[in-house]
């Protein structure tokens, strides 16, 4: 095992007959900010639970920071989930949760005024819970959570219900704990380009499965086997380029040509045109997306 | 294990005495008390007034009741059915807040805190079985207070007396009276942890709620027909709305029945039945929780 805050291996949940998660394997590494990216229902929030030891599963292995789920507690707030309900008590004040939350800490905390800063919610210190728009009974959630200074944080769509300047806030606290702090993430939601600009690895849940799992720049660097090319000559040039060795997959894309390319690069497709006569005005590396990626992946299947 | 204990009832303790909710339950058995006691005393008032107009005698049917000219048991019936209304109110709200509060905890996610923070899920059923017992002994207390403080502001409290002849002096009466309440209070436990074990298989707080309730309400009806066997249920000895407990025997008494006694047997089952049953109770929670979904 690496230094790993979450190690799941083998897991097998079922839901009576049903099989929800089927042989998962994930690991987040220490300092890492994970994005679980998934389809409604493909597993994403059972992982979850299953992880912080809200429900049992039925067979496989899972370790946060080297314990099982159903003995978290002993580590005193070393982890802490943040689900889709706030978990606060809605007849306490935001204040109040906060001084609750410090007695259930059992080491060096921040103080509650300290995370009411943090999160912007200074102002709603004395409102109760229950009179909070659902944004800010979010923001107070994430302030709950933060008070004992955690390793590791499990965070299950903490975007819904926030406006776009609470995404950002929350996007920049998440990174700033994970720099300042060291403080690990998992974190799932349905918003890709929001998991795509903060998260440090991205597995895509489909089918109970991990379809993939890799570093974001893996996943979003430019590919070097996919071209982008804008050229005059259009059909002159894709004649040239199916006699071309290494060439093996030419589309049409409006004015443009997407090569697939093994074995050769970008310049020997470049040299060999331009040889011809035809006249390249753009030859680039494709991007790749990952809403495309994720799209490609939820209708094909597990790959 | 301690320590997660001792974290979970020091949060219970912080939310119970920030909630206003919750003071409102202790306050409410001993209001009801109270007010029952002011009318029962302004009916008595004003029927008494209205029989010196009229030059007869009064019949004091309110609260009172019994012979109509016994002495004295106009004060004591008011207050022990005073003390009746309070404990049936305050078994009611045990067992429905006993089912409500882990259910609702376990809805709104609040367990979760708990459990992930520094509290395992034995510990986080005995916090609610200390919390809850916590809201017992203070809607306990302060409806004592006040019933008995009520009913020393309204009436002069003495032996009852028929025709010059004492039927129950002034110290048995307490003495009825503190047996009657202590046998009333022993099947409390029994009935909060009636309450957390429902919460702890239910699947939601309503449920939890309706459960819990018509289960207590149920028993009510039941323990009727049970008979003898009646007798090994520990809902037969609470002070409820079919109340068959002997504090409603002690209303009897300080009414100037004299055929009231409690059998020794029952007397006996009384103070042992609840007990066993009540552990039952808790150790099936710390079982069944275990394999909750929380």
């Amino acid at each position: 095992m690496t230094d790993a805050v979450l190690h799941i291996n083998d897991l097998i949940k079922r839901y009576g007959d049903v099989e929800v998660l089927h042989h998962l394997n994930l690991e987040v590494t220490r300092g890492a900010i994970h994005g679980l990216v998934g389809l409604n229902g493909s597993g994403k929030t059972t992982t979850m639970e299953c992880v912080l030891g809200m429900q049992g599963f039925d067979s496989g292995e899972v370790k946060v920071l080297g314990r099982h789920p159903r003995d978290l507690w002993q580590g005193a707030g070393d982890v802490v989930g943040i689900f889709d309900t706030p978990g606060l008590h809605p007849g306490l004040s935001v204040r109040q949760c906060l001084e609750h939350a410090h007695l259930l800490c059992g080491k060096p905390v921040r103080k509650p005024a300290e995370v009411e800063a943090l999160l912007g919610i200074t102002k709603y210190s004395n409102y109760k819970i229950r009179q909070l728009s659902l944004g800010n009974r979010r923001r107070a959630s994430i302030a709950h959570a933060l008070i004992g200074q955690p390793a590791f944080v499990v965070l299950d769509e903490p975007f819904n219900g926030l406006d776009a300047g609470g995404v950002d806030d929350v996007l920049a606290l998440i990174q700033r704990l994970n720099r300042q702090e060291g403080t690990s993430f998992l974190l799932s939601s349905h918003q890709l380009a929001y998991l795509e600009s903060i998260c440090t690895h991205l597995s895509i849940l489909h089918q109970g499965k991990i379809a993939l799992s890799a570093s974001t720049d893996e996943l979003i660097s430019p590919s070097e086997s996919r071209l982008k090319l804008v050229c005059d000559q259009a059909d002159a040039a894709r004649e040239l380029l199916k006699q071309t060795l290494g060439v093996i997959n030419i589309e049409k894309e409006g004015s443009a040509f997407m090569l697939t390319l093994d074995g050769i690069g970008p310049g020997d497709v470049n040299r060999k045109l331009v040889m011809s006569g035809v006249t390249v005005s753009e030859l680039q590396p494709e991007k790749r997306d990952l809403s495309a990626l994720f799209q490609k992946i939820v209708s094909q299947g597990v790959a | 294990m301690m320590q997660g204990l001792m974290t979970a009832i020091r949060a219970e303790i912080f939310v119970f005495t920030h909630s206003r909710s919750i003071q409102l339950l202790c306050v409410i058995p001993a209001l009801v008390a109270a007010v029952q006691l002011v009318l029962v005393r302004s009916l008595a008032a004003s029927n008494e007034a209205r029989a010196a107009l009229m030059g007869t005698q009064t019949t004091d049917d309110f609260g009172g009741g019994g012979f109509g000219n016994v002495e004295g048991a106009d004060a004591w019936g008011a207050l022990v059915d005073a003390l009746g209304t309070g404990l049936t109110l305050i078994s009611l709200i045990l067992v429905a807040y006993a089912a409500w509060s882990f259910a609702s905890d376990r809805d709104q996610g609040v367990l979760r805190h708990l459990l992930i923070r520094r509290v395992s899920r034995p510990a986080l059923v005995l916090s609610k079985l200390i919390q809850a017992h916590l809201l017992a002994l203070v809607s306990i207390v302060l409806m004592l207070l006040v019933t008995f403080g009520s009913a020393a502001l309204l009436w002069d409290f003495g032996p009852v007396i028929e025709d010059g002849y004492e039927l129950i002096g002034t110290a048995d009466i307490h003495a009825e009276l503190r047996l009657g309440l202590s046998l009333a209070l022993i099947p409390l436990p029994a009935a909060i942890a009636v309450g957390v074990l429902v919460s702890v298989l239910s699947n939601s707080t309503t449920q939890a709620l309706s459960m819990a309730l018509g289960l207590t309400l149920g028993l009510d009806l039941l323990k009727s027909v049970l008979g003898g066997a009646a007798d090994y249920l520990y809902a037969s000895y609470l002070v409820s709305l079919l109340d068959e407990s002997y504090l409603d025997d002690v209303a009897r008494l300080v009414r100037g029945y004299s055929d009231v006694m409690i059998d020794p047997a029952v007397l006996q089952l009384n103070q042992w039945v609840p007990w066993p049953q009540m552990v039952l109770f808790i150790i099936l929670a710390l079982v069944l929780v275990r394999r909750k979904k929380l």
